[in-house]
């Protein structure tokens, strides 16, 4: 999109000899009014006190009227909706309920730590989808087990679905429709006179022990802050007026998990694995910070708390950066509205989850379910880590999004999806930096979105991007 | 809506047609209305029944035991119908017993008065139940004849014994006129000792009555006289001998085998008219489908071979009771209500329950797949549930620690509500089911003291009973249990939240009912899993004993079984001997262990049931046992016998085979038949039969020496048994110096082999070879060798090679286990290591275990030291799972009745004072773990409840861990490896001992006083404000801060986990987890991560984060 802004400027590209005397035009940073919406991913005090029954409990409580009202949509007004216990067998009715998938091959900490038996450690798999599976609905009362027209593989526990048709004589419950809860009433997007652009990017996995993306990460610095390409780049770049960092900023190789598990006496005198990577990292933001905003979302492998909603990094980690006010430190899962566009997503976590415990492969795929589902993270808290609210689930969503992404996926992707009440959300899969040398650009006015790829030495060379440095 | 309705179909009780059909028309228009109408029929029936109980219970009618209206799931299938004349009838019979009534015209036997007949229980292919009466089997026993005895004089010697028993007899409440029935000459012999093969004459005293034996054995043997014959004292023989035991030697009927009535030989007995009064003698008298009477000769008992194998369609019921109990209080079944029974019923081969019901008392909300019967009144909920039974008539009734508490419980429940119909749970329609208490002694199990009920024709199958029996585990609760076999967690419900679950509504109550059920769930699949009922079906068959007998008697009378059977044939009888207490012979010694570490190949040698194949081999029986003086006596040649290690002598086999090598050679040949079937047989329930069948005959040959060691047993004979372990330690010793022999460099082999250990029955062989594969040849070739020196049977046998090996003592060594195949180990055997000990905190064998596979499989001795280290440094600071730390003893008296104080008793009591609802009571485990005290404090008062050490910060006496636990097991298996002195030095002292965390209690002491002030993060200064860190520290902020947040990630990893385990295990998303089980490993690890976590949540806040 820059170099349409480039070619016209003939021969003010790198190879020409600078203008010795001019300073060169001084491109204004598009500057964009923004507003935080995530006080609802911010737990004040934090107690452990309380089990994970509430979180279910006030899910299913707070999404039943939406499902009644989807159901009577989908299986006409007088559609029998009932509550398991009432339930009569042969009877056709539509009952709303929490899924819960018994698993064979799910990760068992119960296994792990049963040293009894000697049991050889569960190997890690990809999935833990099996054959074996068994699809469950439960509400507040009861669970009955499913089967019929639902796709086992593809549903996850936690989502809270909508099912019709009737109990047979074995107990199990034939499933002839389903339906789910769908996208919620979305606000208007004022409409922008220019482009503007979001720079979306994830997984910078820095404290890596193999370094070549550092080069790639430098490039994107240099090309945010208007250091790198000709004139005509550097307005382009001047068009970017905010940075979303989602999450994974430091490498897997900074946890060192074992910490928590060896013996005091060996652990005494180290640090955590992190320090080193977090003062690079303080740096690189120091060089973005100074000039446009940037907000940076913590994600699995970043020193924060584990379980959802991760709160922001702590200032304290960056003595440089966080002098400047430009520098936000956002919690996962992120939400904002930019210029009037609402952005909602995470770093990941809740899409890879679903993808270790359902069929489904593509990110892009899991997170419009997920949106279809009206849910953040259905999986928390039962395979992802999740705080034990008490009278609310913040993962639900009230309002639909412009923007919805998820950080940390394998590839880059993007989709415009229309909801059932005319809602345009633009879906985002924000790969993992470190391994694609990848970013996008999210423009403000038009809801389109394209990948920036950074890539030094691409073995194949990515034709769709045009933004590449590497030319 | 209204559960209640829903279940309507089922709800109503035992009443007559009439009254039910009036009640069913209301029922759905208002239920309080019926409420008031049920209890008005109760009332009355009451009355009813009371008046019948002083009448007495001798006949009822079978209306009044059944309710007509039930679920057509639970009666069994219907019964063809049967003419005696045509059809034969073909049953497996499970149960039998005897009693005494009036003889039934068309049988054989005495007629006059009260004679005894033996009734049988059974199922035929069909599933339909048998009760058979067996008639004309009389007990006897055999006295010796005295010299010169002819039969003119039977007759006198009959009414002399006969006239002396009546004028025994303190009260004669039958009016018996005739006790003894007939005495014969018979030609027989004695099976004690060896006296030339000489038959001489017998008395065979055939006696009215099974309890009519014993005062005529005591009366004959304290010395009688009749007729010409001076006084004199009587040698009786075989006069102690069960009567059940007697009819099935007689008979040649085994535990659970098939029974055939052929057609025209037996009389069905109909289900008596009330009309009709007279035809009262051949009336049906059981619930059984059919019933049967023939005489005892005409019934044929098929040898358990071939098809006669299988086993009938058993019905299986396992239930379990829940009983509000008051807080602090076990439940008492005088006081606390019976408000849920679960019941599940399963055929025997079929893989889920058929029947599943509960029945509550209250409403309950419906259960998927469940049926629930509700009821308000717990004497409805009582009898109802009894004519369940009744109705589905179950074979084998099993459950956990039924016979103890559940059948105990409802049955003083039912007396104490009166509800009179209840305690017939038996298949003989007047005969109540009682609760009697009994001990049991055995060596193997000890003392124990039980409850027992009769329920005739049912076999009570106690999980808890036979995995007391069975198996040694840390723990027998069903909890433990089933995580043990099953490795499933099941829910556990604390008593106190059982009566809040009770008193709420009916969905609490539903989530009661499906604990419940679980409860009753569970014995059925450990059944199945440890197949159970298979394998004692197959040990009832292989040792001839009623099925009831494995679980309420010892070894011996399955030894008394197999040698009266063996007996019968050699015409031989067994003396009744009067039990005293002999010396004790040495038992089996072993070749002094040469203790240390082996990395090379260990070959083992095992003699392959040592202590049968000696009997066999020596010919060792109480029928060629020759006594002192025999030898000259019978003029026996030296050629004839053979004198033992101990010096007792026996005869050969050319002069005579001994029964006992007899019983041992069916039993061994047996188990090789059926080891061969089982590798030829496919299909899986079959294979389970015959693995059944092949272990009980092991069992059984060993416990063959075991009979004749037994003290006080029915027939001791000290000299077989020394003579057997004398046998056994000369082999031992030979065979070690046979190996070591010719297993030499001289003799061309790579090394000189050296027996390192020998124990029992096997010798293990350091033969200097380095790998598996040659250790096992050589192996091979060595037992083969060895065994062509012993006598057969006898034989040596290459079993195993352990590599590598750690020897630590006699009976303690453990190794990696190769046997079929050379490249990879089968298991990591462990023998005589802290790994199940009670006493111990599950770190011990814990730790030992991990230590023992990482020097044998990982062959990483120095990383078992390293993994030691860590450990001890863990425990050191506090980071060890409180479960790991937990001791737990049975709390079984109060505390005055304890002679010395012990520290589970005393913690009782502390926690009784705390708080009365939560404290244990007497039959309960108590957890606990040792705390830090002030120096001299006696231990026992170092004990403390785990939650509470938790809730309150208090500190672990660590170093009692340490020195008192973890010290010896260690310094045990590593003294091996690193040497005596330096095991000391390394493990228990050093750097990894120095690091330590002390916990500042929240209880107690002077903490009430003390300030609490926070200090920097950093560098532990004292800080006036509740900032993170010090001034000095501020610049290493970002790194402190970083530590410590990655240890809240961990932590709160670790609880979202084990939390959602718990939703997952209790099976419910929506409800709370209740689960108290303190035997799951995760029960105190949630706890302390939800402290832990808090804890760190405010360490990290002040950050300000």
């Amino acid at each position: 999109m820059f170099s349409e802004v480039s070619a016209q400027k003939e021969g003010s590209s790198l190879l020409c000899r600078p203008d010795s005397e001019d300073q060169g035009p001084v491109f204004e940073r598009m500057s964009q009014a923004y507003s935080p919406w995530s006080e609802r991913y911010s737990v004040g005090e934090r107690s452990f006190s309380r089990q994970y029954a509430h979180i279910y409990a006030a899910r299913l409580m707070q999404m039943r009227p939406t499902l009644s009202e989807r159901a009577q949509k989908k299986w006409g007004p007088d559609v029998i909706i009932k509550k398991l216990c009432d339930l009569e067998p042969g009877e056709q009715c539509c009952i709303v309920g929490t899924l819960f998938k018994r698993m064979e091959l799910q990760p068992s900490i119960l296994k792990e730590i049963s040293e009894e038996h000697n049991l050889l450690p569960q190997p890690p798999r990809a999935k833990y989808i099996s054959e074996a599976d068994e699809l469950i609905l439960e509400d507040e009362l009861q669970r009955i087990k499913l089967e019929g027209k639902v796709d086992r593989n593809k549903c996850v526990t936690g989502s809270v679905i909508a099912i019709y048709g009737a109990e047979k004589n074995d107990g199990k419950f034939t499933v002839e429709d389903f339906c789910t809860a769908d996208l919620p009433l979305q606000r208007e997007r004022p409409a922008l006179s220019s482009d503007r652009f979001v720079l979306l990017a994830s997984g910078l996995g820095l404290g890596s022990s193999h370094a070549d993306s550092m080069l790639g990460l430098q490039l994107l610095v240099d090309m945010v802050t208007g250091q790198l390409g000709d004139m005509g780049e550097q307005s382009g770049a001047a068009a970017i007026s905010r940075v979303l960092l989602a999450g994974n900023l430091l490498s897997q190789n900074t946890q060192d998990k074992d910490a928590s598990t060896k013996a005091k006496y060996l652990t005494k005198k180290t640090q955590a694995g992190s320090v080193e990577a977090i003062r690079l990292l303080d740096e690189l933001l120091l060089q973005l910070v100074a000039s446009l905003p940037v907000d940076v979302m913590p994600g699995q492998y970043d020193p924060t708390n584990y379980t959802l909603p991760q709160q922001p990094l702590h200032r304290c980690m960056f003595p440089l950066s966080s002098v400047y006010p430009t520098l936000q430190l956002a919690s996962n899962p992120y939400e904002a509205s930019i210029d009037g566009v609402r952005f909602l997503g995470t770093s990941g976590q809740n899409v890879c989850d679903i993808q270790r415990y359902s069929s489904m492969d593509n990110h892009l795929e899991i997170l419009e379910e997920t949106l279809r589902l009206r849910h953040l993270a259905p999986t928390a808290p039962d395979t992802l880590g999740c705080y034990p609210f008490y009278q609310k689930d913040p993962f639900i969503l009230e309002e639909c999004p412009h923007v919805y992404f998820s950080g940390n996926a394998p590839a880059f992707g993007s989709k415009l999806i229309e909801g059932p009440d005319g809602q345009q959300v633009l879906l985002v899969t924000i790969p993992e930096f470190c391994s694609t040398q990848t970013a996008c650009l999210v423009n403000l006015r038009t809801l389109q979105c394209e990948p920036v790829c950074f890539s030094a030495f691409t073995a194949q060379e990515d034709e769709e991007s045009e933004m590449n440095v590497s030319h | 809506m209204d559960p209640k309705r829903r279940n309507g179909g089922n709800f109503l009780g035992g009443q007559s047609q009439a009254k039910r059909s009036k009640a069913a028309g209301e029922w759905d228009d208002s239920p309080s209305q019926f409420e008031e109408e049920l209890l008005q029929f109760d009332e009355a029936e009451m009355e009813s029944e009371e008046f019948e109980s002083q009448t007495g219970h001798d006949v009822i009618p079978v209306g009044d035991l059944f309710s007509a209206n039930d679920n057509p799931r639970w009666p069994r299938p219907p019964a063809p119908s049967l003419d005696p004349s045509s059809d034969t009838l073909v049953f497996q019979q499970i149960d039998l017993d005897y009693y005494l009534d009036r003889s039934v015209s068309g049988m054989p036997g005495q007629s006059q008065g009260k004679v005894p007949i033996i009734r049988m229980f059974g199922v035929t292919d069909n599933g339909n139940s048998v009760c058979c009466h067996i008639h004309g089997f009389a007990p006897y026993f055999y006295v010796t004849a005295p010299n010169g005895f002819k039969s003119d004089y039977l007759g006198e010697f009959q009414r002399e014994l006969n006239s002396a028993v009546l004028k025994d007899m303190r009260s004669n409440k039958d009016n018996i006129s005739v006790t003894v029935l007939a005495v014969d000459i018979t030609r027989k012999e004695s099976m004690y000792g060896y006296h030339g093969q000489r038959v001489s004459d017998f008395l065979r005293i055939t006696m009215a009555m099974p309890r009519l034996i014993a005062p005529a054995k005591r009366l004959l043997e304290q010395g009688f006289k009749f007729g010409p014959f001076p006084i004199q004292n009587y040698q009786s023989y075989e006069a102690n001998i069960d009567f059940e035991i007697r009819f099935m030697v007689d008979c040649d009927v085994v535990g659970c085998c098939w029974i055939e009535l052929p057609k025209g030989k037996y009389q069905l007995r109909e289900e008596k008219s009330t009309g009709n009064q007279d035809s009262q003698a051949t009336a049906k008298l059981s619930l059984c489908q059919y019933e049967v009477d023939v005489g005892w000769t005409d019934l044929i008992s098929h040898p358990a071979e071939g098809d006669w194998q299988r086993i009938a369609p058993l019905r299986v019921l396992s239930f379990d009771i829940e009983c509000a109990g008051r807080k602090g209080i076990f439940p008492e079944a005088d006081k606390d209500p019976v408000i849920q029974i679960a019941s599940m019923v399963q055929r025997q081969g079929e893989m889920e329950p058929f029947i599943r019901t509960v029945f509550t008392l209250q409403s309950c909300a419906s259960i998927v797949g469940s049926q629930i019967l509700c009821f308000t009144q717990e004497k409805k909920l009582l009898q109802s549930w009894a004519e369940f039974l009744r109705t589905v008539d179950p074979d084998v009734i099993t459950g956990y620690n039924i016979q103890n508490f559940d059948f105990p419980y409802l049955l003083n429940r039912a007396d104490t509500l009166k509800v009179n119909l209840f305690p017939y749970l038996g298949r003989i329609r007047n005969m109540k089911s009682v609760l009697r208490d009994s001990s049991f002694q055995s060596k193997q199990m000890g003392r124990r003291e039980n409850k027992t009920i009769n329920m005739e024709g049912r076999v009570q199958f106690d999980l808890l009973q036979v995995l007391l029996r069975d198996y040694k585990l840390r723990s027998y609760t069903l909890n433990a249990v089933s995580f043990h076999f099953l490795q499933e967690q099941k829910e556990d419900v604390q008593h106190s939240i059982i009566t809040d679950l009770q008193n709420g509504n009916e969905q609490t109550r539903r989530r009661l009912a499906v604990y419940c059920l679980k409860d009753a769930y569970l014995p059925l699949r450990l059944l199945q899993k440890l197949m159970c009922v298979i394998n004692y079906m197959e040990m009832a068959r292989v040792t001839g004993v009623p099925l009831t007998y494995l679980l309420s008697r010892g070894q011996q009378i399955k030894v008394v079984s197999q040698l009266l059977r063996q007996a019968m044939k050699q015409n031989l009888v067994m003396p009744v001997v009067k039990p005293e207490g002999g010396e004790d012979y040495t038992g089996a010694t072993v070749i002094e262990p040469e203790k240390g570490y082996y990395s090379v190949p260990i070959a083992t040698l095992d003699f392959s049931s040592l202590y049968p194949s000696i009997m066999m081999a020596h010919n060792l029986c109480y029928t060629t046992l020759l006594q002192k003086g025999s030898v000259e006596k019978l003029g026996l040649s030296s050629e004839d016998f053979i004198k033992t290690p101990t010096g007792d002598q026996f005869v050969k086999s050319s002069v005579r085979k001994g029964l006992l090598p007899e019983i041992l050679e069916n039993l061994l040949s047996a188990r090789k038949r059926a080891k061969g079937e089982l590798k030829k047989e496919t299909d899986p329930f079959k294979k389970q039969v015959l693995d059944g069948r092949q272990l009980a005959l092991k069992i059984s040959a060993n416990s063959v020496y075991g009979f004749t060691g037994a003290q006080v047993g029915k027939l001791p004979c000290l000299e077989i048994s020394q003579s057997v372990t004398g046998f056994g330690r000369q082999m031992i010793e030979q065979t070690k110096q046979l190996v070591e022999s010719k297993y030499t460099l001289s003799n061309g082999f790579q090394a000189d082999a050296k027996v390192i250990y020998g124990d029992t029955d096997s010798v293990m062989v350091k033969l200097g070879v380095s790998t598996v594969k040659e250790a096992m040849e050589i192996g091979r070739e060595a037992a083969e060798w060895v065994s062509s020196h012993f006598t057969p049977p006898i034989k040596l046998e290459f079993e195993k090679v352990y590599y590598p090996y750690l020897l630590i003592n006699k009976k303690r060594y453990a190794g990696l286990y190769f046997s079929s195949c050379a490249d990879t180990h089968e298991k990591m055997d462990c023998k005589g290591i802290e790994t199940v000990r009670r006493d111990n905190c599950p770190l011990v064998a814990n730790l030992i275990n991990t230590c023992l596979q990482k020097i044998l499989i990982d062959r990483d001795p120095q990383g078992a030291v390293e993994h030691a280290k860590e450990v001890i440094s863990d425990l050191l600071c506090n980071r060890i799972d409180i479960s790991q730390l937990v001791i737990t003893k049975e709390l079984t008296r109060s505390a005055q009745e304890y002679a010395g104080k012990q520290a589970h008793v005393e913690l009782a009591e502390r926690m009784r004072k705390r708080d009365a609802g939560s404290a244990p009571n007497l039959g309960d485990r108590v957890p606990y773990v040792i705390i830090k005290a002030t120096k001299g404090v006696a231990a026992y008062m170092k004990s403390e409840d785990p939650i509470y050490v938790l809730e309150n910060n208090i500190p672990i006496d660590t170093q009692y861990y340490l020195e008192q636990q973890l010290s010896k097991p260690l310094m045990r298996i590593f003294e091996p490896i690193l040497g005596e002195s330096k095991a000391e030095s390394i493990l228990l002292k050093g750097d990894h001992t120095r690091c330590k965390t002390v916990l500042t209690s929240k209880i107690g002491g002077l903490m009430a006083f003390a300030q609490k002030r926070s200090t920097c993060i950093g560098c532990k200064a004292v800080l006036k404000t509740d900032a993170a860190v010090c001034d000095f520290c501020k610049k290493k902020e970002s790194e402190l801060y970083q530590k410590e947040i990655f240890h809240l990630n961990a932590l709160e990893e670790r609880f979202s986990r084990l939390w959602t385990q718990c939703q997952r295990c209790q099976g419910s998303l929506h409800e709370d987890v209740l689960c108290t089980s303190r035997d799951c490993p995760i029960f105190y690890m949630r706890k302390k991560v939800q402290k832990d976590l808090d804890d760190q949540s405010k360490l990290v806040s002040r950050f300000g984060w």
